[in-house]
């Protein structure tokens, strides 16, 4: 027994002393989306700047919240959507930015940057990806289809489709269809959106928002509600042209992506060399195609030569998710309904 | 004596406190963006006096109860031949086995396999027996298929070490007095396996009451169970209290349901 006690404290010791003696890179911690930046630009940013990245992930902005919410999470940089930067900078949970830090931010589109109601000036956040979520049909299985919103009351596709697990995308889509605002506060309105989500509900598998993607490519589902780069970064090569991606005709909703540094950061330096070399073309360029999505950084679509999924152009109709503040409730009650 | 403090210790960390903090700030009110306000309320509770809630919590209750038998009655006959096995120690590595693989890709494993474009619906189609497919999964039935499947083994291990306990000759000296094989298995081995019986009942019931990974993968539009609703209450709809509030509702059924199975069946064993 003695043997073991002093091979279990030496075992201890060694691993102690290994973990001191190695000298330490500086790390850097990012908590964003699953597969959101393309592996060769964090390689090439741990080169350049001799540091490590730790890449950690959440499927949702809710989620992500209340993990930051709760304290010591221990991040830099987070990648939330416009509505949270919005929550988090009233929670005083961001670091201010000072742009001069950052020179590629010349780079991006003033288009974009007039977008950001949620953070006008800038002074919090810095777009990083932009886009509209969808609905992906499988074209082997769905022949004759409308590009709207009413696929959800086709009868013929019971059974086979879903809508995400996300109270504000689908309540938003429905009140897209029903010609409102997606951040309309009218209880009527949002009742009206909910009698209509219940009438989808009929026809829909599940509320699904981890594994649409999947669903869809391996056949289990023929009709998605979701992110068009989740979908096509699983889709197996010169199959692409068997799933259709499109943005109802009544519009949908759209979001910003940003990044943020936490006020309690403890990489500030590194933090803003990070969002700096994300917002470099060449790797903006190499992040857009990655993802198949249009670029919000001017200067990196000279770079660009696949086409994306769909061009900025075509997000005119959606309306971007905005916090609606203390009238959450009335969508948080109609939500609770839907789905218990 | 030292072994005792220790346990206490480890229970008042990752036990009682973290029990009293979701115990307070049920009671606490809270903030439009998560987190909670140091002020007594008791909203968290009143948001739960809803039709939708009385209804997830009838769900959880009777899908758990219908997983529990369903699991210890293919519990017991499996024991009992693994108890009475030459093999025993291969048949009860065979059933720890599956701990091995972490338990969301053996969830994510019945989707491939039951799934609408699953083997078994591609073998149907293949014999042409179906069309288009059977839609196994996405209802609470498929929910109760795969929490049998997950706690199997916690029900079978209790169960196999107190029929393995067992002399043989209780059995021999029942069936010598004139008792039927049948009579022998209630009147003999049931109450003399008893405890194990009540811990695997509680090891299946328990985890199955708060699950969240299993509903939300291959339950469908009506399968939410109540652990869904916490992570829902804590995530999109930032209401702390709430989600507390009904942790602290199940915690409380759950240790209710305990108390008074464990308090019958000794009043019986006594009797």
């Amino acid at each position: 027994m003695k043997k073991f006690w002093i091979t279990l404290i030496l075992v201890v010791v060694a691993i102690v002393v290994t973990i001191v003696a190695i000298p330490k890179k500086k790390v850097l911690y990012i908590y964003n989306w699953e597969e959101y930046i393309p592996q060769e630009v964090i390689d090439s940013f741990e080169e350049k700047y001799n540091c490590e990245v730790v890449y950690d992930s959440f499927a949702s902005n809710e989620e992500m919240y209340a993990k930051i919410k709760a304290g010591g999470s221990g991040y830099d940089i987070v990648f939330p959507s416009g509505d949270h930067v919005s929550i988090m900078k009233k929670e005083e949970m961001l670091l201010k930015l000072d742009l001069s830090k950052i020179p590629n931010f010349k780079y991006l589109d003033q288009n974009v940057l007039s977008k950001t109601t949620y953070d006008p000036n800038h002074e919090y956040s810095v777009p990083y990806m932009l886009g509209s979520t969808g609905i992906c049909v499988n074209k082997k299985y769905v022949k004759d289809y409308k590009h709207s919103w009413s696929i959800y009351e086709d009868e013929k596709l019971k059974g086979h489709m879903t809508l995400l697990d996300d109270m504000r995308e689908v309540l938003g889509g429905a009140l897209k269809y029903l010609g409102y605002s997606v951040n309309t506060t009218n209880p009527k309105e949002i009742e009206e959106a909910k009698e209509l989500v219940l009438k989808w509900k009929e026809n829909i598998v599940k509320f699904d928002a981890s594994s649409y993607a999947n669903g869809i490519v391996n056949g289990e589902y023929w009709v998605v509600h979701g992110y068009a780069e989740d979908i096509f970064q699983r889709v197996p090569e010169g199959e692409e042209d068997n799933y259709d991606f499109f943005i109802p005709e009544e519009g949908g909703t759209l979001w910003i992506d940003n990044m943020v540094i936490l006020k309690d950061a403890k990489h500030v330096d590194l933090a803003y060399k990070f969002i700096d070399h994300i917002l470099d073309p060449k790797n903006a360029a190499i992040i857009a195609e990655f993802l198949g999505l249009p670029s919000p950084n001017v200067e990196a679509r000279k770079y660009i030569t696949t086409e994306p999924i769909y061009t900025i152009e075509d997000l005119k109709n959606c309306e971007f998710i905005e916090d609606v503040g203390e009238y959450i409730d009335l969508y948080n009650k109609v939500w609770q309904e839907i789905i218990m | 004596m030292k072994y005792v403090s220790g346990y206490t210790l480890w229970l008042v960390i990752f036990f009682v406190i973290p029990l009293i903090i979701i115990l307070s700030f049920s009671f606490l009110e809270k903030t439009p963006y998560g987190g909670v306000n140091f002020s007594f309320s008791l909203e968290g509770y009143k948001s739960l006096l809803t039709i939708g809630y009385l209804k997830v919590f009838w769900r959880t209750v009777w899908i758990s109860i219908i997983s529990t038998l369903i699991t210890v009655l293919l519990a017991l006959p499996a024991a009992y031949y693994i108890a009475k096995s030459k093999f025993k120690n291969l048949l009860l590595i065979l059933v720890v086995i599956p701990f091995w693989t972490n338990s969301l890709i053996r969830i994510y494993a019945w989707i491939f396999v039951l799934g609408n474009n699953g083997i078994i619906n591609q073998f149907l189609r293949f014999i042409g027996l179906i069309d288009s497919h059977i839609q196994f999964l996405y209802n609470p039935w498929a929910v109760i298929l795969v929490l049998v499947y997950t706690y199997l083994p916690y029900a079978i291990i209790p169960l196999y070490a107190s029929i393995e306990r067992l002399d043989n000759s209780i059995f021999e000296a029942a069936l010598d007095l004139g008792c039927s094989k049948r009579k022998a298995f209630f009147k003999v081995l049931i109450p003399n396996i008893k405890t194990g019986l009540i811990t695997s009942i509680i090891f299946v019931l328990i985890p199955a009451m708060g699950s969240y990974a299993i509903p939300d993968l291959v339950g469908g539009v009506n399968s939410k169970m109540i652990g869904n609703e916490i992570a829902r209450q804590l995530t999109t709809a930032k209401n702390w209290p709430a989600a507390s509030a009904i942790s602290s509702v199940l915690t409380l059924i759950t240790l209710l349901g305990v108390i008074l199975f464990v308090r019958n069946s000794k009043k019986e064993v006594l009797n």
